[in-house]
């Protein structure tokens, strides 16, 4: 056994060398969290797509499923994107909740503190609590189902998913829980490491504005893939993947 | 009974009783710091503008030195000072600060260079010298000849305590937090310890040391307005005085600051003077060049406190809803300034006015500030009446201050203090036959009977109530043993202030809750409180002349004659309802400096018989000496020799710019 | 020229108001009592402070009531208590700026002594042992007839800055972290660290500084809720004095 477990198990760990692992999750909570905030404002831009058109968001799924790199497309890259961001996201999740209240003690208090204080950032803080507690379940079951079923992206699938199965409202509320942790998460990370340097009132309102910003372009794209999933119930009930306009017109000349 | 056994027993955990408990530690000796609060809180962290000491940093310090620092201070306490003592002061001061320094104090330092600052209300430009660059700097203070005032922005005492603390932490002294001494433990002729309250839960235990010290600072709270803290209420000062053996010294000689926010007492630094602030009356007359044509708003506190109570006398005073009230006007100093140098001021101004001082004047008048009386030590800080018993400090009469303290002199003298007497002290504890076996019958009586007293006060039917009291005592020590002194006034209240001792013997309690119980304290502390008011009043009324802060209406002048001498009182009889007066008279013969005017204030005074005779004789040392091409170390030590007094360590001279060691 | 006209201290108005202090008791010392909340009246006086309210409340009607005044000028520190949901100086609170009723309670986190008094001391002589707040030199012994070291002028009003904390506790009270966890050495510890690390007089490294706050009980802990820095009495820069450090930290730990 290494002198260091035995160190540890003989409870002598704090008159040693301090160990250097704090610091480094301290700072790749941060950087997880920074990744996970960056993916989704990337994210928001491609599913928002569907609102330049099923043509633009088509093409889109394609580019990351390899079509403009390979000429034909590999599903399969989509789920290694999404396993990577699974990774990162149970990191993230495993390093955020040493921070959560550990029994109903913690959180009585730390609930009464919040709400004597009336504190605009500690009440943040429990936003993200819960959101992110939420997300552990919501957020898993939807990379879940993006790993397994990467194939099922697309302007029919994606429609399809929200209407025809009936998800938009899971849709609504990760849309909501995502986007307040995200930007929440973000001016923390602005404040935590004071860069840039500047005021938290500022921050604050650059904060509001992003927030409201992708919310915004989330429900319309939600709105959009609502529609189309209405519009195009029956193709995605027979199974039918998009085709692009560009693939119908070719098709139609060809006959 | 609960015993607890040290080597050291300090007192008090402000700057002195901290910076002893370091010196004994470091000595091998345990020492544990008894303290009301956290030490951090004490008293000492109010004292905002500086600290002096003669190091001569700044263009206008240049010249300053220990010579010109024992002048000051002599003059300033209007002869009243021992010359050892003040001596001793002015040569250790350099060394407290330069100790401070190395601690890790953040001293303002000097930048060299062109610098505007405010004389006499006019801009001017002063430069500092590149010798001098990142030195500690120093600001004007009053009643002084040079620039001497070292300081940390308007935060000096703050960094001063808290260096110190931390400093006392890092050294392993040991702090008994939220304790009160309310008991000595003596037999008559020497001191055993303390009988020490526990201020959580109201448990008596017994404190034991070779050495007890007290350290407890001033006893402003018999005053209604004062500057201090609500914890210096000279319980100190009275359990020494309770001892019937131990005597305190001058305590008649209470300094009033001209500056105390009206109404609240809370203090503004004398920084703000020093820097170039202006007193106004209601015309917005700038009246102290009328009554001091020499040093202006930086005369001695007494003096411009008078002159301040004097021109409301006059009906210059601005009216309000709490009185009559000057004003202090640092505008002139400009928003920089003031919120770099002087923050603590604004955040007052701000916080308790709702005013901003760069823009308005400030409404003040004299507060009381600080007790230059306490228990009489030798020049090693030990009472000369009880052995085993020494203090330091404000709750000391060392006696540097005589009967006016100049600003900057306190926060020295703690450090000072601390420094000295805490060699002292370890000296006392090294030597085998200050070892002591602690006889235990003697302990338990005193336990016991502060148990009994504490008992009786819970179980009484009495009908005086202790706030009440305490209420009245204030009022009359204010209004009748404040800035202007008669002996009308003075005998009237000396009796009521008997009569309320006897009506505080019949205090009864309403509530009897346990633990701390603040209503217990209350009585038990306004017990003492009542016989310290009654040494200060009655030595009033005793004093048939004017010396420093102490002035009689109708005794105006300083008879050095009848009163070149210092005022003891003893509480001999636990019955009584006055103190036992004895006076220890000065020699004017043993004098660095004899009697004389003091540069500023009154110049009518009676000489005591002995001063020509003693100028005389200086005069020809002085000159002979000067003649033989002699040093101002060897004169003065030809006219007063004091080094061999202090502690080994700290006998060496003081580096300066101007005055560089040899090797 | 300016002048002092229409200052409080001699303007008068103002209606008489009376205030309601409801204040959260609780005596440990005694078996019989549960915390609970008790009511006072007070007729508001010009310039008020809540010292001011509290001592006439205990001379006048309940002798019984336990709190901390020192200076009561804002300069020690001793007062800080939770007012209206927020900690604060009480010597420094004026009631003119406050509703009638005004909730009072100890402040969380420290050893409640007894209705208001809490013990920030032994919490703050704990913090400072733990993270050993003073200099480190060299030598021991420093020779007192020397001159001091020279230290650029800015560089000490700078540590002055940091070093302007009275350790009164209010930005512990206000930590979610501290809620949490009992041995979180909060911001007054992150700031003594900073401070020593500006001094040039102490002679820790980072690595010196790493041992007593890189932990998640120290600098790592800070979740940046930054309630320290809006409720500072002094207005000390915490928020980024706090960056610095875990900047500072983070490099060393990587």
């Amino acid at each position: 056994m290494s002198s260091e477990t035995l160190i540890i198990q003989a409870g002598l760990s704090e008159r040693s060398r301090k160990s250097r692992l704090p610091a480094r999750l301290d700072l790749l909570q941060s950087l997880s969290g920074l990744f996970l905030a960056l993916f989704m404002w990337g994210h928001m831009f491609f599913v928002a797509s569907i609102l330049l058109g099923k043509d633009a968001m088509w093409t889109i799924t394609k580019f990351f499923e390899g079509y403009h790199f390979f000429g034909k497309a590999y599903p399969w890259l989509v789920s290694v994107v999404v396993a990577v961001v699974i990774a990162v996201f149970v990191v993230h999740a495993m390093l955020a909740v040493r921070k959560f209240p550990i029994n109903y003690r913690q959180f009585r208090v730390f609930r009464a503190h919040a709400k004597s204080m009336r504190h605009g950032d500690t009440t943040l803080w429990m936003w993200q609590v819960y959101s992110g507690f939420a997300m552990f379940f919501l957020a898993s079951a939807h990379l879940y189902q993006m790993l397994v079923w990467p194939q099922d992206i697309g302007p029919f699938g994606s429609g399809g998913r929200m209407w025809v199965d009936g998800l938009w409202p899971f849709y609504l509320v990760l849309l909501l829980l995502v986007e307040f942790h995200g930007s929440i998460g973000l001016y923390r990370l602005a404040v935590k490491w004071c860069w840039p340097n500047c005021s938290r009132e500022f921050l604050k309102k650059l904060k509001w504005g992003i927030t409201a910003f992708f919310l915004v372009l989330g429900l319309a794209t939600l709105g959009a893939y609502m529609k189309i999933g209405y519009d195009y119930q029956e193709n995605y009930k027979n199974g039918e993947r998009y085709t692009p306009t560009w693939a119908q017109q070719a098709e139609e000349s060809a006959k | 009974m609960k015993v607890i056994f040290t080597d050291v027993l300090v007192i008090g955990g402000g700057l002195a009783g901290l910076r002893m408990g370091i010196g004994a530690k470091r000595r091998g000796h345990e020492v544990i710091v008894l303290s009301l609060v956290p030490p951090k809180r004490s008293h000492s962290a109010a004292a905002q503008g500086g600290m002096q000491a003669s190091l001569a940093n700044v263009i206008k310090g240049q010249g300053d030195n220990e010579d010109v620092h024992f002048e000051d201070t002599v003059r300033g306490s209007d002869w009243g000072a021992d010359q050892d003592v003040a001596r001793m002061f002015a040569n250790t001061a350099p060394k407290a600060v330069r100790e401070l320094a190395a601690w890790g104090l953040p001293w303002s330092r000097v930048t060299p260079g062109d610098r505007q600052v405010i004389i006499n209300s006019q801009k001017v430009t002063i430069t500092e010298r590149d010798e001098a660059r990142g030195l500690v700097a120093q600001r004007d203070f009053g009643g002084t000849k040079k620039w001497r005032t070292c300081y940390v922005a308007d935060g000096t005492g703050h960094a001063m305590l808290y260096t110190a603390s931390d400093r006392a932490i890092s050294e392993g002294v040991e702090v008994h937090e939220r304790t009160e001494a309310i008991a000595l433990i003596h037999d008559g002729k020497r001191c055993y310890g303390a009988v020490v309250r526990d201020l959580i839960t109201g448990e008596l235990r017994a404190y034991l040391a070779k050495a007890t010290t007290i350290a407890t600072g001033g006893a402003g709270k018999l005053y209604r307005v004062t500057t201090n803290a609500v914890i210096c209420e000279g319980i100190g000062h009275a359990i020494a005085l309770e001892t019937g053996v131990a005597a305190l010294g001058n305590m008649e000689a209470m300094q009033f600051h001209p500056t105390g926010i009206v109404p609240l007492g809370i203090l503004v630094t004398e920084g703000c003077r020093g820097d170039g602030g202006l007193l106004r009356d209601v015309d917005g007359h700038r009246f102290m060049p009328d009554y001091e044509p020499e040093k202006k708003e930086l005369a001695s506190r007494d003096v411009v406190s008078r002159r301040m109570e004097e021109h409301i006398r006059k009906g210059k005073g601005v009216k309000s809803r709490f009185g009559e009230h000057l004003w202090l006007d640092i505008t002139l100093l400009g928003r920089h300034h003031i919120e770099h140098n002087l923050r603590e001021v604004k955040e007052i101004c701000e916080s308790f006015m709702g005013i901003d001082p760069a823009e308005k004047w400030i409404p003040v008048r004299p507060a009381h500030h600080y007790t230059m009386g306490g228990v009489r030590t030798n020049h090693t800080g030990e009472s000369p009446h009880l052995k085993g018993l020494f203090a330091a400090g404000e709750a000391a009469c060392w006696d540097m201050h005589g009967f006016n303290r100049l600003g900057g002199n306190s926060v020295a003298e703690t450090v000072v203090a601390g420094m000295i007497v805490g060699e002292f002290i370890a000296d006392f504890c090294d030597k085998q036959e200050n070892h002591v076996d602690v006889p235990m019958k003697l302990v338990e009586g005193f336990m016991e009977r502060e148990d009994a007293k504490l008992k009786a006060l819970l179980n009484s039917k009495g009908t005086e109530k202790a706030f009440q009291l305490n209420e009245e005592m204030q009022e009359i020590m204010a209004s009748s043993v404040g800035v202007f002194r008669n002996g009308e006034a003075l005998k009237n209240c000396v009796e009521k202030l008997q009569d309320m001792l006897k009506r505080s013997r019949n205090i009864g309690l309403t509530s009897k809750i346990p633990g701390v119980n603040p209503e217990l304290v209350a009585a038990y502390r306004t017990q003492k409180m009542l016989k310290l008011a009654l040494t200060v009043a009655y030595g009033a009324l005793q004093r048939t002349e004017s010396r420093g802060a102490h002035f009689r209406e109708d005794y105006p002048n300083r008879d050095d004659q009848q009163w070149l001498k210092r005022t003891l009182s003893f509480w001999r009889d636990e019955n009584a309802t006055l103190p036992e007066l004895q006076y220890e008279a000065l020699d004017v013969m043993k004098m660095e400096l004899p009697p004389g005017w003091r540069g500023y204030g009154a110049k009518d005074y009676i000489d005591h018989s002995d001063t020509a005779k003693r100028q005389a004789e200086i005069d020809e040392i002085r000159k002979k000496m000067e003649d033989e091409g002699k040093d101002r170390f060897a004169i003065q030590d030809a006219l007063m020799p004091f080094r061999d007094k202090l502690p080994e360590n700290l006998r060496g001279l003081n580096e300066r710019i101007d005055e560089p060691l040899n090797g | 020229m300016s002048n002092g006209q229409n200052n409080t201290a001699s303007g008068g108005k103002t209606r008489q108001r009376t205030l309601t202090f409801h204040i959260l008791r609780y005596n440990p010392q005694d078996p019989d009592s549960k915390p609970r909340m008790q009511s006072y009246q007070v007729e508001e006086a010009e310039g008020m402070t809540l010292f001011l309210a509290l001592s006439e409340i205990r001379e006048h009607q309940d002798p019984t009531l336990q709190y901390d005044f020192v200076c009561r000028a804002g300069i020690c520190g001793s007062c800080s208590m939770v007012i209206n949901g927020r900690p604060g100086l009480a010597c420094r609170t004026l009631t003119q700026d406050l509703e009638t009723d005004v909730t009072l309670a100890p402040l969380p986190v420290f050893e409640l002594i007894g209705d208001l008094s809490v013990n920030t001391g032994k919490w703050m002589r704990g913090m400072s042992e733990r993270l050993e707040t003073w200099v480190h030199t060299k030598e021991e012994e420093v020779n007192l007839s020397k001159a001091e070291s020279r230290m650029d002028p800015e560089l000490a009003e700078q540590i002055y800055e940091l070093d302007r904390c009275v350790e009164c506790g209010s930005c512990v009270a206000a930590c979610g972290t501290a809620q949490m966890r009992q041995d979180f050495v909060g911001a007054v510890g992150m700031n003594k660290i900073a401070r020593f690390k500006l001094d040039p007089r102490d002679v820790r490294t980072d690595d010196d500084f790493y041992e007593v706050v890189g932990d998640d009980s120290g600098v790592f802990g800070c979740m940046s809720l930054l309630g320290c820095h809006d409720v500072c009495p002094k207005e000390l820069p915490l928020q980024t004095q706090i960056a610095f450090l875990r900047r500072k930290m983070a490099t060393i730990g990587c």
